[in-house]
């Protein structure tokens, strides 16, 4: 079997926050259509990896590639155009707007309209905004979200945000797609609804999907390869299975009272 | 009753008034408002006029601190930027109307790109004492200039025919084009917060970071947040000018600014409709408590007609702390439930 090609490649990528080492010469390779889980106790530094491949942190050493670019070159704004969506693990909605709207923020780097058309909405301005409400409306569909696509997000119960939020990085049409701990703080039910759609999202859309999990079942479920850190420091990496049984994860990690 | 309406097309759904019979109410609101002149007298048309000047500044000022979030005391100093540019180029260069009051707007637009640079990097109290600052630093640059701009003695500001043809001598003339303009800007601006500009607006308000992501360029927004309300507040600085035909900076105190963010926290912050119910309230709210007060007595009314400035400056703070306090959402919110009340009657509770 061929391997596909790699969407995301780190390389020696360090991060220190003053006297703090949060990531140490970590590299990971990420493959095209790949479900891939970075675990590790709590301050292990994932979600400052996430903030790296984001732009949002620069990294103190190292480097990443994001299919065929250098990610550094960029700033977090272009992300969304370059085909990286994220949801962050404290809810990170806007809290006045709806459903809808919220996904139609999403869509903000694939629209065009600037003051003038939108204050006159032209033909081609009312004609894009019809355009996004209807690919808006697919994502509803998908995420089986249609009873509360008007309803203002602040209202909705935790587990239905955290998907509204996967809804909207969604809308950011991204080929790489990276979840903050989606599933922490679900019920079973909702917990099993994300892991189908990550799937879903691979297997028919082709999405190369990153999750930062604590649930390990999710994690043992659904990824082809599991990344671990610890301190900063990246001590495993390989298919679910095989992380699971190499000594230095459970001593580390699983060891830790973390299930 | 309203019942339930479902709509079949995205376009439907997206429209300004969704409902037939919302366009019939705004139909007769606007026979009235048109009718007007003919049915009251001068002195309260006059009125209006004022107020239709308050609701432009105050849907100006309500999308870069309403809807972006980004509190502006600035709002003197727009309107002084757009009351003189009108002023000057009207009276001393012989302008045309219609260019003169855009030239205001643009005027206006580029002054506020240098408070909107600050703002990147201040938040919340900061970036109200920088626009209060750039406020104060217009003023006085206004009175130092007083070979453009007449300084402290004034500039009178001719009042030309509007394309040339029309006369605009009457105080009728000026409460159509007060109008006109009100309106105009109030359409405008319902489809710009509704359209992608609007919602990154919003959204760099709610969530800056996830914004970002969303790729919505923060710099550029906020920045074009300010030029835009800066914008529309030079207009309605340009019909004050032409309004009162006679420019003072004493008319562009810190007071102004306060009562702009008081229209629009009374009125709902970021909703376009709480903006002009909220200028209208403040606009006659200074001669409502008048009015009151004077039923007490002549002491007490005595009172309020004394020291204008100092009661308006109390009257505007006890309305605004009252909001917060009572209802942060404004009048607007008010007015959802006014509605939702008469459109699901007699089924409603
Ligand atoms: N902006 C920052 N400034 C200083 N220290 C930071 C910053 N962001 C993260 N850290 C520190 O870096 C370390 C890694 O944090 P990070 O949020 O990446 O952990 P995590 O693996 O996502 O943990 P969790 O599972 O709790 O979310 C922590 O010690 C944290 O306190
Ligand atoms: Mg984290």
């Amino acid at each position: 079997m061929i391997e596909a090609p790699k969407i995301l490649e780190i390389r020696n990528l360090s991060k220190k926050f003053g006297g703090l080492q949060a990531l140490s010469d970590v590299s990971i390779r990420v493959r095209q259509g790949e479900i891939a889980s970075f675990i590790g106790p709590n301050g292990a530094g994932k979600t400052t990896l996430f903030n790296m491949i984001c732009r949002l942190y620069q990294p103190s050493s190292g480097e990443i590639r994001f299919e065929d670019k250098n990610l550094l070159d960029f700033r977090p704004h272009h992300l969304a155009r370059l085909g990286i969506g994220r949801t962050f693990q404290n809810l990170a909605l806007f809290r006045h707007g709806t459903v809808i709207e919220n996904l139609l923020v999403g869509m903000h780097a694939h629209l065009q309209a600037g003051v003038l058309a939108g204050v006159f909405r032209f033909g081609r301005a009312a004609a894009e905004e019809r355009r996004a409400r209807e690919e808006v409306e697919r994502i509803v569909e998908f995420l089986e979200i249609e009873e509360i696509r008007n309803s203002p997000v602040s209202v909705l119960p935790y587990g239905l945000q955290k998907r509204v939020e996967m809804g909207r990085a969604l809308a950011t049409r991204p080929r790489l797609l990276l979840l903050d701990e989606m599933v922490s703080g679900m019920n079973q039910e909702e917990t099993e609804d994300i892991a189908r759609f990550v799937l879903d999202l691979r297997d028919e859309l082709g999405l190369t999907v990153i999750m930062i999990e604590h649930d390990m079942n999710v994690v043992m479920d659904i990824s082809d390869m599991v990344h671990v850190l610890n301190f900063g420091v990246p001590i495993a990496s390989g298919p679910p299975a095989a992380v699971a049984a190499d000594p230095a994860v459970i001593d580390a990690y699983l060891g830790r009272g973390g299930s | 009753m309203r019942t339930r309406t479902y709509k079949e097309t995205y376009s439907q759904l997206s429209s300004l008034f969704p409902y037939a019979d919302t366009w019939a109410w705004y139909g007769v609101l606007m026979a009235i408002v048109l009718a007007l002149p003919w049915l009251v007298p001068t002195y309260i048309f006059a009125y209006v006029t004022l107020v239709l000047i308050a609701v432009i500044g105050a849907v100006g000022l309500n999308i870069v601190t309403g809807t972006a979030g980004l509190i502006s005391l600035g709002q003197a100093g727009f309107l002084a930027i757009g009351a003189y540019t009108t002023g000057i180029l009207t009276t001393s260069y012989g302008w045309g109307l219609a260019s003169a009051m855009l030239a205001s707007g643009v005027a206006s637009a580029a002054a506020s790109l240098l408070v909107g640079i600050p703002s990147l990097r201040l938040k919340g109290l900061y970036l109200a004492i920088t626009t209060l600052a750039f406020s104060i630093i217009v003023v006085h640059l206004i009175n130092d200039a007083d070979s453009l701009t007449g300084g402290s003695s004034g500039l009178p500001v001719r009042r030309p025919d509007l394309f040339g043809v029309v006369p605009m001598r009457s105080q009728m003339a000026m409460y159509f084009l007060s109008l006109a303009v009100a309106v105009l800007v109030i359409l405008a601006t319902l489809n710009l917060l509704r359209c992608r500009v609007g919602r990154a607006w919003a959204a760099l308000h709610d969530y800056d970071i996830a914004a970002t992501l969303m790729g919505i360029n923060l710099v550029r927004y906020k920045l074009l947040a300010f030029a835009v309300s800066a914008f529309i507040v030079g207009l309605a600085g340009s019909l004050m000018a032409l309004n009162i035909r006679y420019l003072n900076t004493d008319s562009f105190g810190l007071i102004l600014s306060i009562e702009a963010i008081a229209m629009i926290i009374v009125g709902g912050l970021g909703s376009v409709r709480g903006a002009v119910l909220g200028a209208i309230l403040i606009t006659l709210l200074p001669d409502l408590s008048r009015w009151v007060l004077g039923q007490f007595g002549s002491f007490t009314g005595s009172l309020a007609s004394g020291s204008a400035a100092e009661i308006k400056g109390i009257i505007y703070a006890l309305v605004i702390m009252f909001f917060l306090r009572m209802e942060p959402e404004g009048l607007n919110h008010q007015w959802k439930r006014i509605k939702r009340f008469w459109s699901e009657w007699p089924y409603s509770h």
